[in-house]
């Protein structure tokens, strides 16, 4: 494998690695911008706009993009989160420079208000979709309390007010600021030729005028909240739990996932044993969310209603007895087994290896071979997970539970 | 631009994938298949265990499910302890799943732990510890899952689709049914076990960095002593299209349609994946077109060929809030019938690139490639090697496919919703 790089005199960085073996190739445009870039008056709009660029441009309707995508052979999507939003798509060799000419293409859309308003009934469908997702919706509502006020605890959807009052002109206006080309990566991997593909994006791209879309990274605990909600579609208790922990820029970010991993992977783990094996609970993970400048730890745990106080009395044993219990050497070996065999068959497939390069990329500014990571995992010690807990301590966390109303 | 999106079309081309598939079958008769995947350092397998919902006894709806974890908890004179640290300490991803004939115990590893595995999945399958009181505990977790169903609208529907368009026990739900599951005991199960863990119905594919000529012993040698059986019949009784509203105070009504169509021994079978593919490929199609980018009815709606051994359906799922809940439902059932109406050149070759495509870039995937080589073998006997399936793809005309859509028409099918309002159904 092999990493290109270059960067257009705009400020777009174009970054590639190059696997001649490979059978596709996946391309992406990746823009530093989600909801914790937004406003309350403008929440949800970054997903939104991302709705809104398949939607076409001055020259592309809707349907000829839908089209033009589905002539290439493409699996295409996009995804908006808290920091970023991703455009991404694998085609098999051949067509990966027309699909980056069309990515091009979209990221500069006509944003018409005819198409704006048409698909704000997509966005509070989407909305409903994910109330009727529990898993989904207490974790959402645990991240709001666990980092209010920082903007990370922003929704990615929105809501059905900010949604229904925002105006197409407010989205230019946020497009404007946050599209800038120095604010915008475009990865690439897999089988295809990297001068190619530069032209193509360099003819596509090279006009864009470069703008200031700064983010303020400031760090925040969280809260230590708890909160609950009741709700009469329910069956089981859904319960999220959010604590501290490092940022994506901390080189201590790998020993945070492997922590999670002792503490709640799906098997064999602490909250596995404990809680799932003895059939307290259905499911009970942890996993870690290591961000610009922030971190959480995240665990989420379905249970039956009236097993609710017990797995939470539970989750707090669990979470002391790793400060009186050490964590053993057996626990980091199998951690480490587990997340570098992930690697491996994550990255035996361009579009797995896209989202890492293009990550890493948003995040330090850095290109990191497979082997790289692979080391980095490797390296962790016993001593790194014991001062991770000591300066980010598991409890006081933030709790937030959907449960039944009756 | 037109003309540019037609060259592109033309210039496609798709690359010539040889393969090689490896077949061997054991003394006992269990079926083995490896797909050698040279790029990867990557292994996956697929075992598929003649024990699925459909061949339980009736009153016995769920130990499938049950048994699948069960299993888990202790083999080869391993606790479950020992065994699950073993497990986790070889970097396992594992998954175990039932369906409606089979429990399909599946993993993705690093290359070099296969054999490691592949030992300890043989205790799993042959020497479960089976102990009571872990019963107990597999008992409760498939009670959960059962329970959490309840708070998933949009999976139940899907389920509940299953279980009202197969003919019973055919559709039956994976998870089972609470008051089975509360009478379920560890000696009806330990029964169950013996009579339906068939070694010789059993297939297990292999894909990605293998060594054929060292595996094929090893397993002999795992599985010997053990005879083949002779599957079982099942009693199947009739369904008639119907439909079933579940009331849910949720957000949206949660729709879900099927109607039947040929399965894949069928030589129609190409004909009916491309049909489908007009239907609901990528986002130019027909259903996302009608449904989504010009009504704005619905965030989730898509249609996907679904098929057992002896039946298949096209499926279709959408959510909506309750207002647009009957438009959603008669926009949606007008496309199913207005495609035997005609289809586009332009459709159908946007419907073979999707379709060819990706089924190369999931080629990549050992874990695709093993499910894919299992699942082929139980219901072809034999595996489709991705250049036959490419091939088949092609030859697809507008013709061939709207001849088969004539011959089967939209005329049944069997609908279900789960939310605060109902739908008027067309009459089937």
């Amino acid at each position: 494998m092999e990493f290109k790089y270059k960067k257009l005199a705009n400020g777009l960085d174009i970054i590639a690695e190059v696997n001649k073996d490979a059978q596709s190739a996946a391309a992406g445009f990746f823009v530093k911008t989600g909801s914790r870039d937004e406003t309350q008056q403008i929440s949800g709009v970054s997903h939104f706009l991302e709705h809104m660029l398949f939607k076409g441009t001055d020259h592309l309707s809707t349907h000829d993009v839908n089209r033009r995508f589905d002539e290439l052979g493409a699996i295409y999507n996009a995804q908006t989160g808290e920091e970023n939003t991703i455009y991404y798509s694998a085609t098999l060799p051949a067509q990966l420079y027309e699909a980056a000419k069309l990515w091009c293409q979209l990221m500069r859309p006509a944003l018409r208000d005819d198409d704006f308003n048409m698909e704000k009934n997509v966005i509070l469908e989407e909305i409903a979709m994910y109330k009727d997702i529990p898993d989904f919706d207490v974790i959402d509502k645990c991240r709001r309390l666990h980092f209010s006020p920082h903007p990370c605890g922003n929704s990615v959807l929105g809501n059905n007010e900010s949604i229904g009052q925002m105006s197409a002109e407010q989205m230019r206006e946020y497009f404007n600021r946050r599209y800038a080309p120095n604010n915008i990566t475009v990865a690439a991997a897999g089988n295809f030729d990297f001068e190619k593909i530069c032209d193509f994006l360099q003819a596509g791209c090279a006009d864009w005028l470069p703008k200031q879309a700064d983010r303020k990274t400031e760090y925040f605990a969280g809260t230590a909240k708890k909160g609950q909600e009741k709700k009469k579609n329910l069956t089981c208790r859904h319960i999220c739990l959010a604590s501290p922990t490092v940022s994506y820029q901390d080189e201590r970010a790998y020993a945070a996932i492997l922590l999670a991993k002792i503490i709640g992977d799906e098997t064999g783990s602490r909250f596995f044993w404990r809680l799932v094996d003895t059939a307290i609970a259905e499911t009970a993970t942890m996993h870690c969310e290591a961000m610009d400048g922030v971190g959480a730890f995240f665990s989420y745990i379905r249970t039956a209603e009236e097993n609710g106080s017990k797995v939470l009395q539970i989750v707090e044993d669990i979470f002391k007895s790793l400060y009186k219990e050490k964590i053993s050497d057996d626990e980091l070996r199998k951690a480490k087994n587990k997340v570098l065999s992930a690697i491996t068959i994550k990255n035996e497939i361009p579009m797995g290896r896209l989202i890492e390069i293009g990550f890493n990329w948003l995040y330090l500014k850095e290109y990191r071979p497979i082997e790289d990571e692979i080391q980095r995992i490797k390296k962790v010690t016993l001593d790194d997970l014991t001062a991770l807990m000591q300066e980010f301590p598991l409890t006081p966390f933030t709790q937030f539970s959907l449960g039944p109303e009756n | 631009m037109r003309s540019a999106q037609k060259s592109n079309a033309r210039a496609f081309k798709l690359p010539v994938m040889t393969e090689k598939i490896d077949i061997y079958k054991l003394a006992n008769g269990m079926t083995i298949l490896g797909i050698p995947m040279s790029q990867v350092q990557s292994a996956s397998f697929d075992f598929l265990l003649p024990a699925g919902a459909a061949v339980m006894p009736d009153n016995c709806c769920g130990a499938s499910a049950v048994i699948s974890d069960w299993i888990f908890r202790g083999a080869g004179g391993k606790t479950s302890k020992e065994l699950t640290d073993r497990l986790d300490g070889l970097g396992l991803h594992r998954k175990s799943g039932v369906e409606s004939k089979h429990i399909a115990l599946s993993a993705a590893l690093e290359a070099e732990n296969l054999h490691q595995v592949i030992e300890l999945y043989a205790d799993i399958i042959l020497k479960p510890a089976l102990d009571s009181q872990q019963f107990e505990y597999s008992r409760q977790l498939a009670l959960h899952s059962l329970a959490s169903l309840e708070d998933d609208p949009m999976q139940k529907t899907l389920l509940m689709l299953a279980e009202h368009f197969y003919p019973d026990p055919l559709g039956r739900n994976p998870l089972g049914k609470q008051d089975d599951l509360q009478k379920l005991t560890a000696e009806k199960c330990i029964q169950i076990i013996s009579e339906n863990f068939n070694i010789g119905g059993t297939v297990l594919a292999i894909a990605g960095k293998y060594d054929f000529q060292k595996l094929c012993p090893l397993l002999e040698k795992l599985f010997a002593g053990k005879k083949p059986e002779k599957a079982k019949d099942i009693n199947v009784k009739k369904q008639s299209p119907a439909y079933h509203h579940q009331q849910h105070d949720g957000a949206q009504v949660h729709i879900g349609i099927i109607t039947p169509t040929v399965t894949p021994q069928s030589a129609d079978y190409y004909n009916a994946r491309v049909a489908v593919a007009v239907l609901s490929g990528g986002m130019s199609s027909r259903l996302f077109t009608e449904v989504r980018e010009k009504r704005g009815l619905c965030y989730a709606i898509w249609a996907s060929y679904h098929s057992l051994k002896e039946m298949a359906g096209i499926r279709c799922y959408a959510g909506t809030t309750p207002d647009k809940a009957q438009e959603t439902y008669n926009v949606i059932i007008t496309e199913f019938k207005r495609l035997a109406e005609g289809i586009g050149e332009d459709e159908l070759k946007r419907a073979k690139i999707g379709l060819q495509s990706s089924l190369i870039m999931q080629s990549e995937s050992t874990i695709a490639r093993a499910q894919a080589a299992a699942t082929d073998y139980y219901i072809l006997g034999k595996v489709r090697g991705l250049d036959e399936i490419k091939q088949q793809i092609e030859k697809t005309t507008v013709k061939s496919v709207l001849d088969f859509l004539r011959k089967n028409p939209f005329d049944k099918s069997c609908s279900v919703t789960i939310g605060p309002a109902e739908i008027k159904t067309v009459s089937t």
